[in-house]
Order: C-alpha cells, then sequence, then structure tokens
C-alpha cells in the first residue's frame, strides 16, 4: 500500500489548511490564500522522504483507531482510580520489554504515544521495535501484552498486506 | 454560572498547590519535573476557564496553545539536560 | 445544554483531584507518573469538552478541541522524555512483581 507523491502532498496539505482554518478564525481572501500557500509550502518540504514518522500518513483511517483508543482510556483511567482511591494502595510496578512487528515508523510513534495516554502503562524506552514499558499492575499491561494496540494499529496502516 | 467557574479557578489553584508541594519537596529531580509537567497542564486548563469568565475566549485560548507548545520545548531540553547529566 | 457542561466539567475535576492524590500517595517516579497521565489524558478532556460545550457550537468550540487535540498529543512526548530521562539516568523503578 503506497500512496503516490501527488496523493500524499494533497493529504498534507489539506490537514495543515484544516489547522491554519480553525486557528486563524478569520475567513477573508487574503488570510485564506495566505495559510494555503503556506501549508502547501510546509507540505511540500515534509512530503516524500521515508525516514520521516509521516511518510505515507493515512489522515483517512486514523478516525477508525482514535474512538476506540478513547474507549480504552477510559476503562483504564477508571481502573486506576480505583487503586488510587483504595487505602491498601494494591499496586505492583513492574518493566516489561514488548517487541513489536510494526514496520512503519508513524506506526511505532502511534504505538508508544497510545501506550504513554493510557493511564497505567508508559513507555520508558524505545529501542528499534523493542519497547521497555512500565506497567502499574496486570490489568493494565493486559491488553499490550495480548497484542490488542498492535493489531488495531497494523490494521489502520495496513501492515499485514505488505508482509 | 460565573459563580461555578469561580469556584472551579479556586479548586483549580487548591490542586496546584498540592503539585507545588511535590514539586519543592521531592525526593528526586526528576519528581520536580514530573510535577511542574502536571502544574503547567494545569495552567493551560486555567486559562481556558479565565477566558470562558471574562468572555474574551479567542484571547486566553491562543495564549494557552502557546503556552503549550513553549512547554514541549522547556521540558524536552530539561530532561534531555539531566539525561546527560545522571544521577545525582 | 448548561447542565451536560456543569456534568462534565464536575467529573474532570473528580478525575484532576483523584490524580493529585495520587501524586502525593505513590511511592516513586514511575508510579507517579501514571497519576500524571491521568491528569493528562481523562482529566483534562472532560473539562475543556464541558466548556467547549458550554460555548455551543462556533469557532471557540473548535479552537478549544485544537487545544485538547495539542495536549493529547504533546503531554505523552513531555512524559516519556521526563521517564526516559529517570531511566537512563540508573533510577530503577522499585519492582515487587516479576521481571519479564
Amino acid at each position: 500500500m503506497k500512496a503516490s507523491f501527488p496523493k500524499q502532498f494533497i493529504g498534507n496539505t489539506l490537514a495543515l489548511f484544516v489547522v491554519w482554518l480553525v486557528l486563524s478564525g478569520r475567513y477573508d481572501l487574503s488570510h485564506v490564500v495566505l495559510g494555503f500557500i503556506a501549508s502547501c509550502g510546509v507540505a511540500w518540504l515534509n512530503t516524500g522522504y521515508p525516514n520521516s514518522p509521516f511518510h505515507n500518513f493515512p489522515w483517512g483511517r486514523q478516525v477508525r483507531y482514535w474512538p476506540w483508543l478513547f474507549l480504552r482510556i477510559v476503562e483504564s483511567s477508571w481502573h486506576l482510580t480505583t487503586i488510587i482511591l483504595n487505602p491498601a494502595l494494591p499496586i505492583k510496578p513492574k518493566l516489561l520489554t514488548y517487541r513489536s512487528h510494526l514496520k512503519h515508523r508513524g506506526a511505532v510513534l502511534m504505538l508508544g504515544n497510545s501506550i504513554t495516554l493510557t493511564p497505567g502503562t508508559i513507555t520508558v524506552d524505545v529501542n528499534g521495535n523493542h519497547i521497555i514499558v512500565h506497567a502499574i499492575d496486570e490489568f493494565s499491561s493486559k491488553d499490550l501484552i495480548s497484542g490488542r494496540i498492535e493489531r488495531k494499529l497494523s490494521d489502520v496502516y495496513q501492515e499485514i498486506k505488505r508482509q | 454560572m460565573k459563580d461555578f467557574f469561580l469556584l472551579v479557578i479556586i479548586m483549580l489553584s487548591i490542586l496546584v498547590l498540592v503539585y507545588l508541594y511535590r514539586v519543592v519537596q521531592g525526593p528526586t529531580v526528576f519528581d520536580r519535573v514530573l510535577g511542574l509537567n502536571g502544574i503547567s497542564t494545569k495552567a493551560i486548563i486555567l486559562m481556558v476557564v479565565i477566558g470562558t469568565v471574562y468572555e474574551r475566549e479567542e484571547m486566553f485560548v491562543d495564549i494557552s496553545t502557546g503556552y503549550a507548545l513553549l512547554n514541549l520545548v522547556g521540558a524536552l531540553a530539561v530532561a534531555k539536560f539531566l539525561e546527560q547529566r545522571g544521577l545525582s | 445544554m448548561d447542565i451536560i457542561a456543569v456534568a462534565l466539567i464536575l467529573v474532570g475535576m473528580f478525575f484532576l483531584l483523584v490524580a493529585a492524590i495520587g501524586m502525593l500517595r505513590l511511592p516513586d517516579v514511575f508510579t507517579r507518573s501514571h497519576a500524571v497521565s491521568l491528569t493528562d489524558s481523562l482529566g483534562a478532556f472532560c473539562v475543556l469538552m464541558g466548556l467547549s460545550l458550554y460555548h455551543g457550537f462556533g469557532t471557540n468550540m473548535l479552537r478549544i478541541l485544537v487545544v485538547l487535540f495539542l495536549l493529547f498529543l504533546l503531554n505523552p512526548v513531555i512524559a516519556h522524555a521526563t521517564i526516559r530521562a529517570a531511566y537512563r539516568a540508573g533510577l530503577k523503578p522499585q519492582a515487587n512483581g516479576e521481571k519479564e
């Protein structure tokens, strides 16, 4: 699944231009044209480098991942709340090493970011595809070890077809 | 409604005091950095609430956006420096 | 609409309070960072979502959503940088679970 250069360029430009429209808040001609030129330039500088995490970035398919991640965040937040408010403080912290099979650098970035954003697990170090994770107890690390996050992400980035 | 937002501001300030205890008291220097990170998140929320109270959201929301970006640069610089220097 | 906004803000304040209690109670840096990430994700989400609902649909709501998106994007980076610095500086987490 390789998107061609013009397709990636148009996707990046549109994503940057939406951010410009929301942040500027003025919709007269000069502001819109200036914003369009600026987002074209930034997208031109950032498209086409295979080492960048935003190379081949699937803007449209991210929408499928974020609501699922939000449900995970709510569930583990509630779990962490019960731990903190429990007078006995039942924590079992441990470090664990997780080896991911994701090839896309943006996918590894999203995996580390999701692990840190979910309360209860935090990414301590990333070394290539080995991720060292600190988890506060077994319930928090259950999702990661069973590989649910990684399966979701490889679905988003369509890694299965490439391998 | 305005009274409710004032109450929210007071509660957030008290929470900032709790984090400040961790910044002053923290056993290692990383505890202090973590406490400062929590305080800056509180400050961003606080700015949006203050903008709602004074009905000048566009200005305060822009300031909080800039504060979030500056906070990222500062925290990354501090973390890089502490990583080089090691534990002491 | 106002009632939903007030309820969301109260829920967010509850999570912020729990995170502050965790900041006081938890034993070391690695576990305290979990409390900070609780603040970043769900507490900030509920409070800012309630404020944007209070403003109603418009430019202000979109801007507050952009601030929320920035928080979700940047705060994990800050937490990860701090914890990585602590780990590489030689601070070991206390572990009473086994290491895998």
